[in-house]
């Protein structure tokens, strides 16, 4: 310690030498309009500032700070140049520090060098969250919230101001104190300082307000909002919030008769807000641990859809609550695509209600099964976690999740990310090919288990009887057939009686006996198999046998009689007579041989 | 439980990621329809395909089945039944003299190994039998070897193993089994189970079907409409044979096919009503409807509840009667004293006397008890008829029945026997914990114009006393139509608050006396393991003990005598004598209307 002191002495010293440089650089805040809007539970603190550069050079960058009581609830800073006509682009910032100073520090760049002599007006803004200090810090269910707000009456900077205002915007016309430099002026809700003349740059002078405010102080303290990118065409996004009352702390009994009766009674607790979904959501639920929660109301507009969300009871200062909503998105909304290349373009926190706070805030976005090269851009910065792995139906090998997490979130931060990624289009065919696969595998185990057989004993009676069943099956069929072959040759037969082209006739018969022969003789080889199987089928099918040479018979029979009607041996009547006669035989016989193959 | 875990397990395994809820809704459902596969795979064994056709379409309408087996009931005899029924089966394909070319496959081998415990009770004997009747075969063999010799090495195992080490093997072993066939170790995995639920379910299967509303669940009723379309083909082949014998014309098939499916299908929507409303119509959330037919939600239940669990002491021990034991612990997740699966009768009695008493003493117990706060449930807003007055004389009853010295269901009654909560009503009720908690505030409340303040909807009665003063309860929560109210029960104070007038001293002196503060030191010394860092109300709290161990020490004798009595005995003395201690501190105790 001894040993460094001398160093760190030296080291300030040369602090002290470079600090005036700073200011140096010529810069002056010629006026300053500070709006100090203390009407929610944030402090929104703007300032409209002319700046001039005195000194010889131009300058590039100028400095904003933030006082130190301020600083670490600072949850937005932001700052533009004011056109005349409209106001344009937002200017870059960079935090650096000033040695020797308390406070943060940002420094803007300019878009424009600002020529010696030159002067620029830009506005600052800047939120802070958590500084209205509830006091009394407890209060019963009657009474009403008093804040105190701790601020600067000037405006902090490392430049030198020429004329500054103050303007106190306050959320109701009760203010119990507040500090009188230079003589301010209430009206309302109110308060007006300065103007001050040539204030000294980093000039402190403690700024303390105490007065009504009854508005929500609502905080979200921790939310967790999941994307869940699908390249079937839907966005499921949805978000698990934890919500504190942060206003004075609830004191004694809460009584419902009082809550009911006197409108007053409670007058800073919450009982509802709105929450603004995008404009195509659907499907959208609210729902915590015990399931759906039936007190919210939905409402569709043109432009977007709103959500009134009513907690199960109405919060009072230190109570919390939990819940859970979600909906759905058509990805084409948000999901731009360039051949395997992806981009997805959405807000990485979206409105919850009108003045958010946000303490903590997770956001997983969950990219599809087979996502590469993934690459995000943030609106600001985000402090990322390693990735992660996601399983849901289907997945193998996982979906890529991004996660990251930030602090202190107002409303000025609903921006959009960017997330670029490859995507193969043939891994959408995965999911479905897995399905066609593991039914293919299932079928084809079925059918390996029916048609093998796993006994570890045989039983010979029943292998016997499948035998034998199949060869009454194929007997069944040859048997068909052979009936199928009587019937083509009664075709055969009417077509010859209208042409009278005999060859055809002969032709026709011959393929008959041809096929007829070999169905019968196999009819006859697999009689004799059945017979050596021990079967009594084997006699059945011998009298089959037996019929169908009486078929055949009357069928070449019919076949003669057409011969003969054609030379004319015969009149027309009598073929007429006999054909009748041998159809009747035939149906007979054939039914006979219907009822035996029936009974095998 | 293991089966559900299991299914789950291997659901996620395979990435399909149901939530376990889910899984334990769905599980008897899906089990009862494999059980009358398994009816109708028995029965066919049995008897033929026709009967077993019919065997199912039993056991899908069996009331005392469908009741066990409706959607949300997660208990054992779901899955037991259809465990007994699958082992049957298998056990009768096994079978000898089973004509069927039951095979020893991989079915009855797995059957074998995991199924051990059960069929070990019924499938012995059965063997025995078949010995006796001289019908052993190879197989029969062959089946009870493998399942003996698997019996016989687990039972080595378990010799040679310590508990924990035999139980991991088992469990080892059967997800081996897993991987073989998943179905049968669902079954295996259950019968551990099984062995305890063996005798329960074949109680239901020997009595008859107990008489309740002819309603299956859809699912049930599906899978018997699966069974019918299963037996259109089985129809198809019969009735080719049948053709020629009976001949029906196939118009009259078709229509009586038509028509058993309609009736199946109208079964099926009757099913899904009567399941909406008799078994699982959501009793937590009331639904009134307006005159325009608009439907009006009242979810006070859950909103006291959600309120309980957000915004209490996670470690918060919650008083409430025990029927809403269950619903605290699972909505609210916080402990309770009683819920609907006490069966220490005197721990119910304990909450009845506490509800039942006037509140000091209630307040003895309540602190007695750890408790931080009571809910109770009540109706009288709107009209609302289960509320906990009117389940109040159960709890005196049952308070009276282990404390009958203290409470008396006959003064919770007027003189005429009729229990009145208006001016009317026995001043022991109208000043019990319960009515206050009940009417805390509620007389100052008008409904409507027509009825004066403070009257209530349930009992349709003015109450009697209006002017209710809590003193150690707190308001902590009313839900929105007031159906839920939950208190806060006080820790002791310090000192008393004094009811009668501050008595003054002359300010000049109390400036001279605060010199003095030193010497009043020694006396605290005395108490060696007091540290000075106590603030002034403790040693007031203490000068006030000694104070009364002098003065009064008759008095609290008495009073232990009373309390010894008075107390449950599940309170130790030592945490007797401690309370007792602080209560010395008491110095009006404070008079009750009795």
């Amino acid at each position: 310690m001894t040993q460094t002191s001398p160093m760190f002495t030296a080291y300030l010293l040369l602090l002290a030498a470079l600090g005036p440089q700073v200011s140096a650089d010529g810069l002056v805040n010629e006026d300053v309009k500070r709006t100090v809007d203390l009407s929610t539970h944030l402090a929104k603190i703007t300032a409209e500032i002319v700046l001039s550069n005195q000194g010889n050079s131009a300058v590039h960058s100028f400095i904003l700070a933030v006082e130190e009581g301020l600083a670490p609830h600072l949850a937005y800073i932001g700052a533009s140049v004011k056109g005349d006509e409209e106001e344009d682009g937002t200017l870059e910032l960079q935090q650096t520090t000033i040695q020797g100073q308390s406070g943060e520090f940002y420094k803007v760049q300019l878009p424009s060098s600002l020529a010696a002599g030159a002067q620029l007006k830009t506005k600052v803004e800047m939120t802070f969250s958590h500084v209205l200090k509830p006091f009394p810090t407890h209060i019963t269910q009657a009474e009403r919230q008093l804040v105190i707000f701790q601020g600067d009456h000037y405006f902090y900077s490392p430049y030198p101001t020429r004329t500054q205002t103050t303007r106190v915007r306050l959320a109701s016309k009760t203010a119990e104190s507040y500090t009188k430099l230079g003589n301010p002026s209430k009206t309302d809700e109110i308060i007006e300082y300065g103007p001050f003349r040539d204030i000294a740059p980093f000039s402190k002078d403690t700024m303390k307000i105490h007065y009504e405010n009854n508005t929500p102080f609502l905080t979200i303290s921790s939310i967790t909002r999941t994307i869940e990118v699908s390249h079937w065409g839907n966005i499921a996004v949805e978000e698990t919030i934890d919500l504190r009352h942060t206003g004075a702390v609830l004191k004694g009994p809460f009584s419902r008769y009082d809550y009911q009766r006197q409108s007053d009674s409670g007058i800073s607790s919450i009982k509802s807000f709105k929450t603004i979904l995008p404009a195509s959501a659907q499907d959208v639920y609210y729902r915590d641990e015990i399931g759906n929660i039936s007190t919210s109301h939905l409402q569709v507009l043109d432009d977007s859809v709103e959500v009134e969300v009513r907690p199960r009871f109405p919060l009072f200062g230190g109570w919390k609550t939990h819940y859970i909503i979600g909906y759905n998105l058509p990805s084409y909304e948000y999901l731009y695509m360039l051949g395997d290349q992806y981009a997805l373009k959405m807000r990485l926190v979206d409105h919850v209600y009108d003045d958010q706070v946000i303490d903590e805030m997770t956001v997983k976005i969950i990219l599809p099964e087979g996502a590469r090269n993934i690459h995000v851009d943030t609106p600001y910065k985000i402090s990322r976690m390693p990735n992660q792995l996601h399983y849901t139906y289907l997945d193998t090998f996982g979906r890529p999740v991004l996660v990251a997490t930030k602090n202190n979130l107002v409303e000025q931060h609903i921006q959009d990310f960017v997330v670029h990624y490859n995507f193969n289009k043939i891994l959408m065919l995965q999911e479905p090919l897995l399905v066609v696969g593991a039914f293919y595998i299932l079928f084809f185990t079925v059918i390996i288990y029916v048609r093998l057989d796993f006994a570890i004993t045989k039983d010979p009676a029943a292998e016997v009887r499948m035998k034998v069943a199949s060869i009454t099956e194929q007997v069944l069929t040859l048997v068909n057939k052979r009936l199928g072959l009587y019937r083509h040759m009664d075709e055969v037969v009417n077509r010859y009686k209208q042409s009278r082209d005999t060859g055809a006739l002969n032709s026709g018969r011959k393929t008959l006996e041809a096929d007829h022969r070999t169905l019968t003789n196999e009819i006859s080889s697999l009689q004799a198999r059945l017979k050596a199987e021990g079967s009594d089928l084997a006699d059945k099918v011998g009298e089959v046998q037996k019929l169908d040479g009486q078929v055949k018979e009357l069928v070449c029979r019919s076949c003669q009689e057409a011969e003969r009607l054609v030379a004319g041996k015969v009149k027309k009547e009598a073929y007429i007579e006999s054909e009748k006669n041998l159809t009747s035989k035939r149906q007979e016989l054939v039914g006979r041989i219907d009822s035996l193959l029936d009974a095998l | 439980m293991v089966t559900a875990g299991l299914i789950h397990y291997v659901l996620n395994l395979l990435h399909i990621t149901v939530h376990i809820r889910d899984v334990c809704v769905f599980l008897a459902p899906v089990f009862s329809g494999l059980t009358s596969i398994s009816t109708f795979l028995l029965t066919r064994e049995l008897w033929n395909q026709g009967a077993g056709l019919l065997a199912a379409c039993f056991i899908a309408i069996v009331p005392g089945y469908i009741s066990r087996s409706v959607a949300g009931s997660f208990d054992n005899e779901g899955i037991a039944i259809f465990a007994l029924q699958f082992t049957y089966y298998l056990w009768v394909c096994l079978k000898p003299s089973s004509s069927h070319s039951a095979s020893l496959s991989v079915r009855s081998a797995v059957s074998a190994w995991g199924g051990y415990v059960f069929i070990i009770n019924l499938i012995p004997l059965h063997v025995f039998v078949l010995l006796l009747m001289q019908r052993f075969s190879r197989r029969v063999y062959i089946g009870v070897f493998v399942l003996l010799q698997v019996y016989a090495f687990l039972q080595y195992l378990k010799d040679r193993l310590t508990r924990q080490e035999f139980q991991t093997l088992f469990f080892l072993g059967v997800s081996l089994a897993a991987g073989v066939v998943f179905l049968s170790v669902i079954y295996l995995t259950y019968t551990a189970m099984l062995r305890s639920t063996f005798q329960s379910s074949l109680r239901y299967q020997s009595t008859s079907p107990p008489p309740g509303c002819p309603s299956s669940l859809i699912f049930t009723s599906s899978t018997s409409m699966m069974n019918v379309s299963l037996a259109g083909k089985v129809r198809k082949h019969v009735s080719e044979q049948e053709k020629a014998e009976e001949g029906l014309g196939p118009n009259i098939k078709s229509i009586v096919t038509m028509l058993m499916l309609m009736l199946l299908m109208m079964f099926a929507v009757h099913c899904t009503w009567v399941t909406s409303n008799a078994y699982s119509s959501p009793s937590v959330v009331l639904a009134s409807y307006n005159h325009d037919g608009s439907r009006n939600i009242l979810d006070d239940f859950r909103e006291a509840y959600y309120w309980l669990r957000q915004n209490t002491d996670e470690h918060a021990r919650v008083m409430s009667w025990w029927d809403y034991g269950y619903q605290i612990a699972g909505m609210a997740n916080r402990t309770t004293l009683v819920d609907n699966n006490t069966w220490n009768n005197s721990h119910i009695a304990l909450v009845g006397k506490a509800m039942s008493s006037n509140e000091t003493a209630a307040y003895e117990i309540m602190r007695s008890l750890d408790v931080d706060y009571v809910l109770i449930i009540f109706g009288g807003v709107i009209g609302y008829s289960g509320d906990d007055i009117n389940k109040f004389l159960w709890m005196v009853r049952i308070a009276e029945g282990e404390h009958p010295r203290d409470i008396r269901e006959s003064d919770y009654f007027t003189p005429q026997g009729e229990f009145r909560v208006d001016k009317a009503g026995s001043p022991t009720l109208l000043n019990c914990l319960m009515y206050k908690m009940s009417y805390y505030r509620f007389g100052e409340m008008q409904l409507d114009f027509r009825t004066p303040p403070g009257f209530d909807r349930t009992r349709n009665a003015e109450i009697g006393n209006k002017d209710i003063k809590l003193k150690h309860l707190e308001e902590a929560f009313t839900s929105e139509h007031w159906l839920v109210r939950i208190y806060k029960v006080k820790k002791l104070e310090n000192r008393d608050r004094v009811e009668h007038k501050l008595r003054s001293t002359d300010t000049n002196r109390q400036k001279y006396t605060s010199k003095k503060v030193p010497t009043s030191i020694p006396a605290h010394r005395c108490f060696g393991h007091f540290s000075q860092t106590y603030t002034q109300n403790h040693t007031f709290l203490l000068e006030r003990v000694i104070f009364f161990c002098l003065q009064t020490r008759q008095t609290v004798d008495r009073r232990e005598e009373n309390e010894s009595d008075t107390h449950s005995s599940t309170i130790s003395s030592s945490k007797k004598k401690e309370e007792k201690k602080e209560r010395k501190g008491e110095k009006n105790p404070p008079i009750e209307i009795e």
